[in-house]
């Protein structure tokens, strides 16, 4: 019989478990890929993307969550290969002690067995292609539907190629090891049942006496099964770990990123301004969520200030903050400055000359309406010579901002902080007003924020805002910047949803691992399963055995993970974390759901093994 | 081999047939086979390797099933019965001693002979109780905290029949015990056999022990799938 027609009729007299080795690693590869080709969407491009859209900081976050994302699935890859060949060889020990003890040699056995492993790391790894392919194909059609301009370009081969090989090939390193340790056993050993199942010695656990008897059997197998129950718990450890980094992280760095725009940009505020400048900040506004090129435009222009009488008449309404904005367009410049160095008396020059075109916003920082998310500290003098500026610029311009001055209409300003805000992408400096008032000597606002108090009703005061203004003059108007708002919150929805596939992915290889694990138990408990049956157990015994194993495993490596998965996106992926208790509910809630799925797939093998006659399972293997 | 006494009968096999079928070919293990065993009665059962005396037991004991034929069991027709009910049943009413000894490895002897009784949720003082008096009766107390591969296997057949009578089944289905054992340990597994006829247990053993046949109260032998009277 030659190799490849062994290693075929052994694959395919295995239909389910060959099926589950494939499978298992076809999600990995599926999952590898479609993070790449996603991070090349919204991920790894994204910092040459900023000037487009996002702001420097988001993309950091998504950037950084991606990276971290695309280790651990790489990880979770290996750990799973080796671990389903670990499986795939356990289920093969016996027959390889028997063609051993009819004299087969030990290369000509590995041959055989090395030969299973290329198929299936082959059919797996295209598999994995194909399903990567197509859920990127899938994640870029969600996100066109909901109004995304994403870019669907062809089918990137070379890195479909990259993911294959490192895959294919690390399949098969991963699978050299067991496979050797397999074909190097005695043949007394190999046909030895206390050896096969990955069991070393038989067992003398006593643990969980008192307990019942479903719950000792259980307790019991899984030590008797102490290598392969060791490996299995790792295995669910790595993808628990993945899979609470994608939840947790998602939805964290979610709440994080959106807290960011919403403090930014302020929740339910009525911008007044001539109706062209409303159109501007709009644009401003929405460059964060859908690249636009806004074109000059002149704010300083009389038309656009906000005539006096309505400031006037707006004092004069009740239940409502005021927030009055001087905007322009202005060139920026970079100071040099030099620093003392911490160790040496020397001194050391930070920055540059660099120079660029920023948004400028004066505002009354006592009466400003943004809560910006920021480093260094606020502004909170009404004509001091101090700006803060956006993530974006400065991170262009600036080496060490918060060290370092800005020269704007010939003033040089000391940076004090440096803020996150989604209007012009970051590029935005914002100056106390009266500072930027004398340095113009334009006195009059040319925008004004209102926020309607939550004691007033919003609806009539609003319509009374909108009715004054337009009597004043018909060419301004009262805008709700709500929608563009949402807008921009939408796109963070969107991108961290598609992270959430991720987690299906990790959790379906995820199930098959365990499924492998327990139809290995099975095949190890069978007999004695038979004989509970014989002797008076009822199917529905057998289940709760192997449930509550399964419900074992599954709790230790759930908690294990979910606490290593927590440390690394509090700690690592998320710089000082929005956690609400809706957020912990929320997270706790998908990785409870997680491991429930993860359960109820991993009874399949004990409900169609329950069906089974009892005469078949009392029957030697 | 039908009796006049039905009322008095533990088991009535009528007719019963046992066919597999292995590809293209039938293999037809019982034909026509009649059984009446009353309560209390020792019966044996003899016959060839492979002349179906494991597969006669296990009809009678449910675990599996005829192609076609009656059998009644303590006046519950098995063969119709679902599978929780035949495991309450196995439960409560039969004991099987299997050839193999079959014990759960991860227990030990004390805990493989309380099992069936926790199945039916019996009081845990009294299962202790009884466990302690069945390994007394098997001799076997002193290694009842040990595993199952800590025992030979005449220790290990031993604990079988004490895990058969946890529950104090009035049914013993017996297969083989003396085929894996040397002469001393077959002569106490003999000895244990002949203390349960003596209880009024219905026992019937598949053997092809003669000093088994010497405690039998009817003898039988299955050939070519049929049961005969046994010449002595």
């Amino acid at each position: 019989m030659s190799e490849t027609f062994f290693s075929l009729n052994d694959l395919l007299r295995r239909k389910l478990q060959t099926a589950l080795v494939i499978a298992s690693l076809a999600l990995c590869v599926a999952s590898t890929l479609f993070l790449l080709l996603l991070g090349d969407k919204i991920g790894f491009g994204i910092l040459s993307m900023a000037e487009n859209r996002l702001t420097a900081s988001f993309s950091t976050v998504f950037s950084r969550f991606i990276t971290f994302a695309s280790l651990l699935i790489f990880i979770v890859g290996v750990v799973i290969v080796y671990f389903m060949v670990f499986v795939m060889m356990s289920q093969r020990v016996r027959d390889i002690g028997l063609m051993k003890a009819a004299g087969c040699p030990n290369d000509l056995i590995f041959g055989y067995f090395m030969n299973e492993l290329v198929i299936i790391a082959l059919a797996g790894c295209l598999l994995g292609v194909v399903l990567g392919v197509v859920a990127d194909y899938a994640s870029g059609f969600l996100l066109r539907s909901v109004g995304m301009q994403v870019v669907q370009g062809s089918i990137n081969l070379w890195l479909d190629l990259l993911v294959f090989v490192i895959f294919f090939l690390l399949s098969l390193i991963a699978g050299v090891k067991p496979i050797l340790n397999t074909t190097r056993v005695e043949s007394v050993k190999a046909l030895s049942p206390s050896f096969s199942f990955g069991l070393s010695k038989e067992s003398d656990f006593k643990g969980v006496a008192k307990a019942g008897l479903t719950l000792k059997l259980a307790v019991r197998s899984l030590f008797r099964r102490k290598s392969a129950t060791l490996r299995i718990i790792l295995c669910l450890t790595s993808v628990f770990i993945l899979i609470t980094v994608a939840v947790a992280g998602g939805i964290v760095a979610k709440q994080t990123t959106k807290s960011w725009v919403e403090r930014a940009v302020g929740k339910e505020i009525i911008l007044i301004a001539h109706h062209d400048v409303g159109n501007q900040y709009r644009l401003l506004l929405s460059k964060f969520h859908e690249p636009a090129e806004a074109s000059a435009f002149n704010y300083a222009d009389e038309k656009y200030f906000i005539p006096s009488e309505i400031l006037t008449r707006l004092e004069s309404v009740s239940g409502i903050s005021i927030d009055r904005r001087f905007i322009i367009e202005a060139s920026v410049e970079e100071v040099q400055v030099y620093v003392l160095g911490t160790e040496t008396t020397g001194t050391t020059t930070v920055g540059d000359h660099r120079k660029g075109v920023s948004l400028v916003v004066g505002v009354e920082p006592e009466k400003a309406l943004g809560r910006w998310f920021l480093y260094g500290e606020s502004l909170d003098k009404d004509d001091a010579l101090e700006v803060m500026v956006g993530d974006t610029l400065a991170q262009k311009i600036f080496g060490t901002p918060l060290v370092q001055n800005m020269t704007l209409l010939a003033k040089s300003l000391r940076v004090i902080s440096v803020c996150i805000d989604p209007i012009n992408n970051g590029n935005v400096t914002y100056v106390p007003l009266k500072t930027l008032q004398n340095a113009t000597g334009i006195l009059v606002p040319n925008i004004v924020m209102v926020k309607i108090n939550d004691s007033a009703d919003r609806g009539t005061v609003l319509a009374q805002i909108n009715t004054m203004v337009k009597a004043v003059n018909p060419d301004f108007e009262a805008l709700e910047l709500d929608q563009t708002l949402d807008e921009n919150l939408g796109l963070l929805d969107y991108m961290w949803s598609m992270i959430m596939f991720l987690p299906m992915f990790c959790l379906s290889a995820a199930a098959m691992c365990l499924v492998g694990y327990v139809i290995l138990a099975i095949n190890e408990q069978r007999q004695e399963f038979g004989v509970l049956r014989a002797v008076g157990a009822k199917p529905s015994a057998v289940i709760k055995i192997v449930g509550a194993q399964n419900l074992l495993i599954l709790l230790s490596s759930w908690a294990t993970g979910i606490a290593l998965g927590t440390m690394i996106t509090l700690l690592i992926l998320v710089p000082e974390p929005t956690v609400t208790s809706y957020t912990v509910i929320e997270i706790a809630v998908w990785l409870l759901a997680a491991m429930v799925a993860i359960f109820i797939l991993s009874l399949y093998p004990v409900l169609r093994f329950s069906k089974k006659p009892i005469l078949s399972t009392l029957a030697q293997p | 081999m039908k009796k006049m006494k039905e009322k008095e009968m533990a088991i009535v096999a009528s007719v019963l047939c046992k066919t597999y079928q292995v590809n293209e070919i039938k293999v037809e293990v019982l034909k026509d086979v009649n059984l009446d065993v009353e309560e209390g009665e020792f019966t044996v059962i003899d016959g060839a390797s492979g002349s179906g005396k494991t597969t006669l037991l296990n009809i009678i004991g449910g675990i599996d099933k005829p192609t076609s034929g009656s059998i009644m069991v303590f006046d519950e027709n098995i063969e119709d019965k679902n599978e929780d009910f035949m495991a309450t049943f196995r439960c409560k009413s039969i004991g099987f001693v299997f050839q193999s000894y079959n014990l759960i490895s991860t227990l030990t002897m004390a805990e493989n002979v309380a099992f069936p009784m926790e199945w039916l949720r019996k009081p845990q003082e009294q299962i202790e109780k009884r466990v302690e008096e069945l390994l007394d009766i098997v001799g076997l107390r002193h290694r009842a905290e040990h595993f199952p591969y800590q025992l030979s296997g005449g220790e290990q057949q031993r604990v079988a029949f004490a895990r058969a009578l946890a529950n104090d089944p009035p049914l013993l289905l017996v297969d083989e015990p003396t085929g894996n054992l040397d002469t001393t340990t077959s002569l106490k597994i003999i000895d244990i056999l002949g203390k349960l006829k003596g209880d009024g247990k219905t026992i019937i053993v598949a053997t092809h022990d003669d000093r088994i046949f010497k405690l039998a109260d009817q003898k039988l032998r299955l050939e070519d799938g049929k049961l005969v009277k046994r010449n002595e």
